[in-house]
């Protein structure tokens, strides 16, 4: 056999060089990720999840939660929005001719004319979004007419996508928001929503638990399979428990029954509450929404 | 024998051998063109193996172009950063204040006066006697801590402290604080509750 060197070898570098690109590669790219910063701001993140949560991970991941729900929010875009927060002299009435003699180039004229259509029958109600524009020297020439015309606006950067449309997540996922994930559920299919920032589209525990004990009683068209199995049935004693659940009738225990949470429903909420998408990071930058002053 | 062999055998030409021959020119032509259409597509598309880079951002310098470069939330981060090196010290990170060290802040209404004239005084002077901090005394001296800071970095700390901790008060600008430096003057005494209630909020 002359030729079962060279046979090995062509095998070893093929097995090898997969290695060094799935393995090797990425864990040189972020095999030492550490905590990152929120950008504007000198908060740390992503912060390490209180116990509960941590044990909640363990739960989703034993419910097989990551078979129908993903926790990974997609971005295509970015994008300027230009925000009205004050009008000087200008009365929301006229405002839509206004906003059309800002440019006369005859190439601009379908942008303006969208605006200007978009203003008419405005009440003056601000802040108003004035337009999205993924062409960044068009939205600050925008801003600039705006500013030396005496209006106030302010451009803030947004990220784009179907994902964030669907309000799944003010930016897409990157490596920083797996940080404490032990393992990663990133999941693969989306036959439920995705769960990237669930903490913050649904924020109460007291919704998380009744939507997993009865997903159709806060979700109508939900398909979720109820989580029965994670609470407990029990004849109430003296005083009903303070975390018994507080269900619609029809999904409600018999008399004299309340349905409480074991741990491991507690946890799993706690650890969906932990699911956050909202921060801006260096790698995945958006302009928040701050408090109009 | 030998006769009847010759008869029925094919002639021998022995057992083949490969030989080498050259790889056709179209070949080499496509997987050079192969590979340089995978060099653009690597340039476009990989980020340069940079963890930071994610799609849809091309490269570092595509990305860096979108980093904010300014504005109100900066100027707050500053602003937080110089307090917890100077005056969270005393007042706290959390701007509540330490007993028998320094009053709060959150919710003082001192700091979330409509004008900050009077805050700005106390930094920069320092604060002598007793003062009245939501309902309570406080009798403590304060050393002029933000009067060696640059202006921009003192008004910063004072935006911070007029916008956190649900104190809700107008910022502050750098210009200000050259204003209220110019007026205090050089070798001024620390400043008293009187002396300070005197002066526009």
């Amino acid at each position: 056999m002359k030729t079962g060197v060279c046979i090995f070898l062509a095998a070893f570098v093929a097995l090898g060089a997969s290695w060094c690109g799935f393995v090797l590669a990425p864990v040189l790219q972020l095999g030492g990720a550490k905590q990152t910063v929120i950008l504007q701001s000198t908060d740390n993140w992503p912060l390490q999840r209180t116990g509960e949560a941590t044990l909640g991970l363990q739960v989703y991941r034993a419910n097989g939660c990551a078979a129908c729900h993903t926790e990974q929010v997609r971005q295509t875009g970015m994008a300027d929005e230009v925000t009205l927060t004050g009008l000087g002299i200008r009365k929301p009435e006229d405002f839509s001719a206004f906003a059309k003699s800002l440019f006369v180039l005859p190439e601009l004229a379908n942008f303006t004319n969208a605006i200007a259509a978009s203003l008419n029958g405005w009440s003056g109600e601000l802040p108003k979004t004035l337009f999205i524009t993924g062409d960044n020297d068009l939205a600050s020439a925008m801003a600039d007419r705006l500013k030396a015309a005496g209006v106030k606006s302010e451009t803030r950067l947004i990220a784009t996508g179907a994902d964030i449309a669907r309000g799944w997540g003010l930016r897409q996922s990157v490596a920083a928001d797996y940080l404490y994930d032990q393992p990663v559920q990133l999941g693969s299919l989306r036959a439920g929503p995705d769960l990237a920032n669930i903490g913050v589209r649904a924020p109460d525990a007291n919704w998380q638990l009744q939507h997993l004990y009865a997903p159709k009683s806060v979700a109508p068209n939900s398909t979720m399979p109820s989580f029965k199995f994670l609470f407990e049935v029990r004849k109430i004693g003296a005083t009903p428990a303070p975390d018994a659940l507080n269900l619609p009738k029809e999904f409600a225990a018999a008399a004299g029954f309340e349905i409480v949470p074991k741990p491991e429903a507690k946890q799993l909420a706690a650890y969906l509450l932990s699911l956050k998408a909202n921060v801006p990071l260096y790698e995945a930058p958006f302009t928040p929404v701050t408090v109009a002053k | 024998m030998s006769d009847k062999n010759k008869s029925c055998s094919v002639p021998s030409t022995g057992e083949p051998t490969a030989t080498r021959a050259n790889a056709p020119m179209w070949i080499i032509v496509v997987t050079l063109i192969l590979l340089f259409i995978g060099g653009i597509y690597f340039d476009r598309h990989s980020g340069w193996f940079d963890a930071k880079v994610y799609a849809p951002y091309a490269s570092a310098e595509t990305l860096d172009a979108y980093q904010p470069k300014s504005g109100a939330a900066a100027f707050i981060a500053r602003g937080k950063k110089t307090y917890e090196a100077v005056c969270g010290i005393c007042h706290g990170p959390d701007g509540l204040g330490k007993p028998g060290q320094a009053p709060p802040l959150a919710g003082s209404e001192w700091v979330t006066a409509s004008g900050f004239n009077r805050l700005a005084h106390i930094p920069l002077m320092g604060l002598a006697g007793s003062i009245k901090v939501e309902g309570k005394d406080w009798s403590l001296n304060m050393a002029a801590m933000g009067a060696a800071l640059p202006d921009e970095d003192l008004a910063a700390v004072l935006t911070y402290i007029r916008s956190s901790w649900g104190n809700k008060a107008s910022p502050v600008a750098g210009d200000d604080i050259k204003k209220v430096r110019a007026a205090i003057g050089a070798g001024a005494q620390p400043a008293t509750v009187e002396g300070l209630t005197k002066m526009p909020e």
